[in-house]
């Protein structure tokens, strides 16, 4: 048997979902290729890298998502993460990425119930603005020295930390709770508009809940579009133009004291 | 010809510990311990999840990173670069390392004598390659071609393994130290590794150690397994046991005094229950080689 042959081998037992110790296919496959040992057969051998394919890989995905975890419980978690390790088997060197489409697939998976992948969204949203690309805070003089008139053609660069979600509910309060040993309970629906970000001054993870004209500014900006036009399309989009117009002032002055503005631009458009 | 230790001018750092995100207050706050004079990471740790668009990655991570190489040796050692696969070398793997082995500036870099991905899959686990000639050829090459792209010193890891290929046309210990010699390579000799593997197969653990060419070992690794039974499994998961220091002194009287490690990567315990095993791996080191010197002492007529 080839290099090649033998590890395709491998890879295909590995994957196998349930132990494969006493499966005939297997056991024959294994002992053409393995040699036992005087206290195991080739294919129990075999199955000891199974099991740990599986229990590496659920470990990895539950420790990224313990919250929803304590929502489903520890069993109905681990038939819902084998399944998906199955739609999506690991195909990245890094573990970290691995339950980065969970979100997804458990929205398709449960449509009946909502918050779970609502609870799934906020837990990821914390995992990517962990680890982030790092920018630097605002610089006051810098934004001083804008003239009044060179604003509107102005883009706000947003830190990468920066996690954007609209959620059916306030998903991210059971987070909270959970991570307090609080008594962990559904919350009902609710729209919720979610920022997840790293402080880069101290790297702790925040969270902030605003409404949805904000939040809608607030996509527009991360779109890369100057001020001007971002609040022109937001007034259209909603018909609120007075309101927007009122409140930019009061969301730049917010958003650049919560450190969510990494720098303004305001000379060399992107 | 001068050892390989020599020729890449490959420091003793004595004992040290792997660097895990449970212990960075300790280690970088609290002024770690005596005991751990090195750390080791793993590499695909601080190996940048982000696509090119959206940068490098940075927060706690890279932040402790940065401090713990300001302030430590750090060595870098990886688990997915799959030195033995058939599937091509990953391009953006090896670019990704360089990046960080420039960025920590250690005297090597290690990974394993394995394969992590086939099938188009990334397997996350050591799996053990037979030891062919056909194996060996297909390792050194990628070694070479690794220890190119990266352009530092490069050590090779035992794997403890669970199973064995009818193909193997040599022991373990011959194959690696073909390897070591054709790719011009170092050994990052796993002593925990070797008595779980020895125990599996049923091998003499001692003629492994006793078969390794001792000028190419950087370093030693230690670690804590459990009994299954019927095999022992290679868990990192507790201290390092009674046989495994006995073997580990055997080690350091054959290769002398090189940089060890302790791992522990499941229940991870409190930094100072670390540090202590730390402190023991040093006292077995001190006494083994006191031993090597009087018998050198010994020899001289």
């Amino acid at each position: 048997m080839s290099l090649a042959e033998l590890q395709k081998m491998l890879a295909e037992a590995l994957v196998e979902r349930d132990s494969i110790a006493r499966a005939p296919a297997w056991t024959d496959r294994a002992a053409r290729t393995l040699t036992g040992s005087t206290r195991m057969t080739p294919v129990e051998q075999l199955d000891v890298y199974r099991e740990q394919f599986w229990w590496r890989h659920v470990a990895c995905v539950a420790e990224d998502y313990p919250t929803l975890a304590a929502l489903m419980g520890a069993e109905a978690f681990e038939a819902l993460v084998t399944e998906y390790l199955e739609a999506h088997p690991p195909t990245d060197f890094l573990l970290r990425n691995l339950g980065a489409r969970l979100a997804d697939f458990v929205e398709a998976r449960r449509p009946d119930d909502p918050l779970l992948a609502d609870l799934a969204r906020v837990e990821w949203a914390f995992i990517d603005a962990f680890d982030a690309a790092d920018a630097p805070l605002l610089d006051p003089a810098a934004v001083a020295a804008i003239p009044e008139d060179a604003w509107p053609a102005a883009r706000i660069v947003l830190q990468p930390s920066l996690q954007r979600l609209a959620l059916g509910y306030p998903a991210h309060e059971m987070r909270t709770a959970f991570l307090q040993q609080q008594t962990l309970s559904r919350v009902q629906p609710a729209p919720t508009f979610l920022v997840v970000h790293r402080n880069a001054r101290d790297l702790r993870l925040h969270q902030e809940t605003m409404d949805d004209l904000a939040f809608a500014m607030l996509a527009h900006l991360a779109a890369g579009e100057p001020l001007g036009p971002a609040a022109d399309a937001l007034a259209a989009e909603t018909g609120r133009e007075q309101e927007v117009q009122a409140r930019i002032g009061e969301w730049f002055t917010r958003w650049a004291a919560l450190g969510w503005i990494a720098r303004v631009l305001a000379d060399s458009p992107m | 010809m001068p050892s390989f230790r020599a020729r890449h001018h490959i420091p003793d750092l004595g004992v040290g510990v792997g660097f895990r995100p449970k212990h960075a207050e300790d280690v970088l706050d609290r002024g770690g311990s005596p005991d751990v004079r090195w750390y080791e990471v793993i590499s695909e740790n601080f190996m940048s999840p982000w696509s090119a668009s959206r940068g490098p990655a940075g927060g706690r991570p890279m932040a402790n990173l940065g401090r713990l190489r300001d302030a430590y040796t750090v060595i870098p050692h990886g688990v997915s670069l799959s030195i033995g696969a058939v599937a091509p070398l990953d391009e953006e793997y090896l670019a990704r390392l360089r990046a960080l082995v420039d960025r920590l500036n250690p005297p090597y870099f290690t990974d394993h004598v394995c394969f992590c991905r086939a099938t188009g899959l990334d397997l996350h686990d050591l799996l053990p390659l037979p030891y062919t000639k056909e194996a060996l050829a297909h390792v050194v090459e990628r070694v070479k071609r690794v220890q190119g792209a990266i352009e530092r010193p490069f050590a090779l890891e035992n794997v403890s393994s669970y199973l064995t290929y009818r193909e193997s046309e040599m022991p373990e210990w011959e194959f690696l130290a073909e390897l070591a010699e054709r790719a011009d390579c170092g050994l990052l000799f796993d002593v925990n590794n070797v008595y779980v593997s020895a125990f599996n197969h049923g091998f003499d653990a001692e003629a492994f150690i006793d078969a390794i060419p001792a000028d190419r070992v950087v370093q030693i690794h230690l670690a804590g397994h459990q009994d299954r039974g019927a095999y022992k499994l290679d868990n990192h998961g507790d201290h390092v046991r009674r046989e495994v220091w006995s073997l580990y002194e055997r080690a350091i009287r054959r290769v002398g005094a090189v940089s060890t490690l302790i791992e522990w990567d499941e229940n991870i315990p409190a930094f100072d229950v670390l540090a202590r095993e730390a402190a023991m791996a040093a006292e077995h080191r001190d006494r083994a080689l006191g031993a090597q010197r009087s018998a050198s002492r010994e020899a001289v007529p």
